[in-house]
């Protein structure tokens, strides 16, 4: 893992994913590769390979904690960072998304101009976990 | 319940007056429970849940007015009616009893006509009560769906505001920007006010739980100036610190105290001038800690100082529309702060600017939260039913802290953030019973599982290898006791 290239973002609301594909590729310069849904991303992520997947949470069909638990499960899924992102903002919600194993929580609305930097951090703090271990 | 007929429990020793009492009590249509003494009484309040209870002053074993006591101090969440009864001469045991909480009383011989009334009259009472709680509920979950629905578009609203007003899809012409920006910091307000209404919403259904931790506010208050620097960067003012070194740490949560200082400084900010400073101190005093946020803004009406910290209270509409704000974040601010055990006040000369000041008790002051060597035992307690979470976190309370939940998904999670040592779980409603306590072992992962449920017997909870009490036959110090055996086992396991 070199540097943080791809990013596979799941979310349910069309209009949402079409913020984050211009806040990502537009602003962050990144490669996007956009899922409707969980079951969606677990068929793209090992043909797509991301560095970091962006989860939303309540999502119909496979929601955001089920879907990141099936992404784990995948062989190219080991020590990639997962972060969700979520419209649930209090403090011991965030806490609770964590404890499913997430790297980070972005909660909802978010700054698009930011979030390719806040994604990074979150990034940079998987690897360092992953060193680690 | 059904609003029109009542369950009375009628507690008198003698059957010569209990018999025509229970007779008139059922002829009127209400469901009768009787018992010939004052412990009987207590015992029957906590099993059978009677909706009032017609109460002998008079009894051998007991007298009545120790057993409004004891029926007081069992039966917290819930107004339980009671009517005491005597046929005494004069007043002064009435009043007696009604200082001693009961609700009512009859003189004997009693009146039907008037019987009959008084029940009417608490049947009515008691349906406009359990409806309101309905309500109640019913407005928290819509008022909490409501906002988390609302924040669905707000992301794409501001998501593409925000795009558009800092020239990610290309300059905007010199006249758009601004009206990009306006409709920007509009969505920002109407944000914030999401969030604020959610907060509400939570503390005031006691439903926001509180991280407590050791914290230094010094580095707290460091993460809060920088964390509104931008804001007031905008509004032209300057956030400067003058920070007590090497404090005591204080016992609080951290993002909530980040939230109340957001408060306080995004309020200061809003209220100062072009090019002012706002000051944050942070002071020790003895075994308290001091914050205070200094503005030099136009200061506060002294009529107004006394409200501020209501809800939904703004000096006046137009300081409204000028500022912007929902008139919630002092509310919230306080309720945050003395959830916190601190308190929160404000210093203002009118025309001289305001110091709004914040303090907490040291970490190591604080007797009242003991500190990690002996923490709380905690028992996690699945039950749909929230009557009834109540009820026990009532019972258990001077054994542990119970976390209630209504499902096992909630359960998972607050398990491990708990650290609750023993599991209480109720089936019923949960599906069906056998792969609801299959998954319950799996998520209690060896801890001790107790089931507490009407919906059971024993030849399931043996199958299931299960300890089991019934629900509506278990009395507080039965329910007591097993829970302090199941804890006690556990800890010598723990030992080993």
């Amino acid at each position: 893992m070199s540097d943080l290239r791809r990013v596979l973002c799941v979310e349910d609301d069309p209009d949402i994913r079409m913020i984050i594909e211009f806040s990502l590729a537009t602003v962050g310069g990144l490669e996007v590769c956009l899922c409707a849904g969980g079951q969606l991303a677990l068929k793209q992520a090992p043909v797509f390979l991301p560095d970091l997947v962006l989860l939303d949470v309540m999502m119909p069909g496979l929601n955001g904690p089920e879907t990141l638990a099936a992404l784990r499960l995948l062989p190219c899924m080991q020590g990639v960072p997962i972060v969700f992102m979520t419209a649930k903002a209090m403090p011991d919600e965030v806490e609770e998304l964590l404890q499913y194993g997430a790297t980070g929580v972005i909660v909802k609305p978010f700054d698009p101009m930011t979030l390719p930097q806040n994604i990074r951090i979150y990034w940079e703090h998987g690897r360092d976990i992953c060193a680690d271990l | 319940m059904n609003s029109s007929v009542l369950r009375v429990l009628v507690a008198d020793d003698m059957a010569i007056s209990r018999l025509p009492l229970c007779a008139m009590v059922s002829a009127l249509g209400h469901e009768v429970i009787s018992v010939e003494g004052g412990a009987a009484a207590v015992e029957q309040v906590v099993h059978h849940a009677p909706d009032l209870l017609l109460l002998d002053l008079w009894m051998p074993d007991m007298d009545g007015f120790e057993v409004i006591g004891q029926v007081r101090s069992a039966v917290t969440h819930r107004w339980l009616p009671v009517i005491v009864i005597s046929s005494l001469e004069g007043d002064e045991h009435f009043i007696e009893a009604l200082r001693r909480g009961a609700d009512d009383y009859l003189s004997r011989p009693i009146n039907p006509a008037l019987l009959e009334a008084k029940l009417r009259h608490y049947a009515r009472v008691l349906g406009l009560q359990s409806e309101r709680q309905r309500l109640d509920r019913m407005k928290d979950e819509f008022l909490a769906t409501v906002s988390h629905e609302l924040r669905t578009p707000l992301t794409s609203i501001l998501g593409a505001l925000g795009l558009l007003a800092s020239g990610a899809a290309g300059a905007l012409p010199k006249a758009a920007l601004p009206l990009a920006e306006v409709a920007k910091r509009n969505g920002e307000r109407l944000s914030h006010l999401i969030d604020d209404i959610l907060d509400l919403t939570k503390l005031e259904g006691n439903k926001m739980v509180l991280q407590l931790r050791r914290c230094s506010l010094e580095a707290l208050l460091g993460e809060a100036v920088a964390a509104n620097q931008a804001y007031a960067e905008r509004a032209g003012v300057r956030l400067q610190t003058d920070l007590a070194t090497s404090t005591p740490e204080a016992r609080l949560d951290p993002e909530r105290f980040l939230q109340i200082m957001a408060n306080l400084l995004s309020n200061a900010i809003k209220h100062s001038a072009a090019g002012d400073v706002v000051m944050v101190k942070l002071l020790v005093k003895g075994a308290q800690l001091q914050v205070l946020v200094q503005d030099r803004g136009p200061g506060i009406d002294p009529q107004f100082r006394q409200k501020m910290f209501e809800k939904f209270s703004q000096a006046d509409s137009s300081d409204r529309r000028a500022q912007g704000g929902t008139g919630l974040g002092l509310y919230i601010t306080r309720i945050l702060v003395e959830r916190m055990g601190g308190r929160v006040w404000v210093d203002s000369v009118h025309g001289q600017g305001a110091t709004f000041g914040v303090e907490f008790s040291t970490a190591d002051s604080d007797a009242m939260t003991p500190d990690s060597p002996q923490p709380r035992a905690c028992l996690l307690y699945i039950d749909s039913d929230v009557d009834a979470r109540a009820r026990v976190a009532q019972w258990l309370q001077p054994l542990c802290s119970v976390v209630g939940v209504g499902d096992l998904q909630q359960a998972r999670s607050e398990l491990t953030r708990t650290g609750g040592l023993i599991v209480l779980a109720d089936p019923q409603a949960q599906g069906a019973a056998e792969p609801f306590c299959a998954a319950l072992k799996n998520v209690a992962q060896g801890r001790a599982v107790l089931l507490y449920s009407d919906a059971i017997d024993d030849a399931f909870a043996s199958r299931m290898g299960l300890t089991w009490l019934r629900k509506s036959a278990t009395s507080w110090s039965v329910l007591l006791a097993a829970v302090r055996n199941a804890l006690e086992t556990t800890s010598m396991e723990n030992q080993r």
